[in-house]
């Protein structure tokens, strides 16, 4: 019976390590996420709850309010990295991706501290629009802010970071090594590159008979509306009207899949685009670009 | 012990607790039952106030006795109330201080969530402090209750009690501090003698 009480008091310990590391973030009206200090100086968050061009604000743990700035983002993992100047808050421990099993418990922290608790589902699940190893499943409750706030093992180590879930009760996390890698881009070149093509597009079916003849699984995939001149698209020879269905051997089923799978690392690479033009399959290969700066 | 690698201990459970805790958590309401309590002395149940609305209450205790309450205060801004019951001679609650209590903590809740008796849920303790700032200070729980389990006894893997299981919010338990019912009732018995 006591070691239900020792669990308990890990569990209770392990909050109050991690929460040290934890941040409140005021990026967008009303509902503040949460942060965790990744590095010295860069706090780590879900992506979708800064927004751009928006002032961001911290409170550290101890309640101090501080000034933050986006240093990097990717969308499509829904990771943001910010910098902040957070005196003496310590840097969160990470736990090493191996020592993750299925069916361990884990804490999931908001700022306060909050927490609720739950187990791992899956590893190395294709979760969403994440590569495989980016993301674990977990099952537990992500109450309101608790998006960008950590998931901690019963020694209080970080896992990964909450983003937004697929449903109530099952949610998804990043691997805290998938986080790492981006904060990496932002200690080595001071930003996240952002892959580019440079290409609009809008969701379009597919017809029943084009799927039957070129054996295609999906069932939607996007039409590219725009071609931006000298881009990597436009200079590989994509044009206004050609159906995209992969990009690299991933499936393009909605516009979100082509963020999705321009990943930081794609930048500088080429990858095989599998279209459709005029009722035939191509396959163009594009030197995938970095996104110009805004303005 | 690692608690990472426990494999080779018996797995911990909370039978015993969970068995103790039903002994001292009572049925309330008019007859066919609305809410819980907790049996706080041998005479006296503490339950929501909420919870002893009906002229004429019934407390039902863990082994099926039923017993006459009469309600000696309620507060319905606190949302707390004290009932006399006859003497009983079973257990009392363990009572814990619930200013030790810290977010993390895996809690209990015994209670009779949509009728059913004496169904216990587990969590752990997800917030502490008010709503609202200025509010009054709730232990928060992410653990499952319904209507039934209100007036019940939230408590800790000793079964001490630290709460009194009063509202859901957003998905949340929202238990009042046991240290805040000591001091309703200290106070209810310092007026009705």
């Amino acid at each position: 019976m006591s070691s239900v009480m020792d669990l308990s008091n890990a569990l209770a310990g392990a909050v109050a390590t991690a929460a040290r590391s934890v941040f409140a973030v005021h990026g967008r009206p009303r509902l503040p996420s949460t942060g965790v200090l990744w590095r010295p100086g860069l706090v780590v968050t879900a992506s979708h709850t800064v927004e751009s061009d928006r002032e961001v604000t911290l409170t550290t743990p101890d309640g101090q309010s501080i000034s933050a700035q986006v240093a990097g983002r990717d969308p499509g993992l829904d990771v943001a990295v910010l910098r902040a100047e957070a005196g003496g808050v310590p840097v969160a421990e990470l736990a090493p991706d191996a020592d993750l099993r299925i069916g361990h418990l884990v804490l999931a922290l908001g700022a306060g501290p909050r927490a609720s608790v739950g187990v791992v589902s899956a590893l190395d699940t294709r979760a969403g629009r994440a590569a495989p190893g980016e993301t674990i499943a977990v099952d537990l409750t992500l109450y309101p802010g608790f998006s960008g706030g950590p998931l901690v093992d019963v020694l209080g180590r970080v896992i990964g970071i909450a983003t937004s879930g697929a449903s109530r009760h099952l949610q998804w996390a990043i691997r805290a090594s998938a986080v790492s890698r981006l904060a990496d881009h932002v200690t080595q070149r001071g930003r996240i590159p952002r892959a580019y093509l440079g290409v609009g597009t809008q969701p379009v079916a597919l017809p029943e008979a084009l799927r039957e003849r070129l054996g295609l699984e999906q069932r939607t995939a996007v039409i590219v509306v725009n071609v931006r001149p000298d881009s990597p698209a436009g200079t590989a020879g994509l044009i206004m009207g050609d159906v995209l269905l992969s990009i690299g051997d991933e499936a393009i089923a909605e516009p979100e899949d082509v963020v999705a799978a321009l990943r930081p690392e794609r930048v500088g690479q080429t990858v095989t685009v599998r279209i459709v033009r005029g009722g035939e399959p191509r396959e163009l290969r594009v030197a995938v670009g970095e996104r110009p700066p805004r303005g | 012990m690692s608690v990472l690698h426990a494999a080779e201990a018996p797995p911990p459970h909370l039978a015993p607790v969970a068995e103790r805790l039903r002994e001292v958590t009572v049925e309330v309401g008019s007859g066919d039952g609305s809410g819980a309590g907790i049996l706080w002395a041998p005479d006296l149940v503490v339950t929501n106030a909420h919870v002893a609305r009906a002229t004429a209450l019934q407390v039902r205790l863990a082994d099926g006795r039923r017993l006459a309450a009469e309600c000696v205060v309620a507060d319905r801004r606190a949302d707390l109330a004290l009932l006399r019951v006859p003497r009983t001679r079973v257990a009392l609650a363990s009572l814990a201080d619930s200013d030790g209590v810290r977010v993390g903590a895996l809690v209990i809740a015994l209670g009779h969530p949509l009728g059913l008796r004496g169904m216990l849920t587990a969590g752990i303790v997800h917030a502490l402090g008010p709503l609202s700032p200025g509010g009054r200070p709730w232990i928060h729980a992410d653990l499952r209750l319904a209507p039934g389990n209100s007036g019940g006894p939230l408590a800790d893997t000793s079964g001490h009690v630290v709460g009194l299981n009063t509202m859901i919010a957003g998905g949340l338990a929202l238990a009042i501090p046991i240290n805040d019912v000591r001091r309703f009732v200290s106070a209810a018995q310092a007026r009705v003698p």
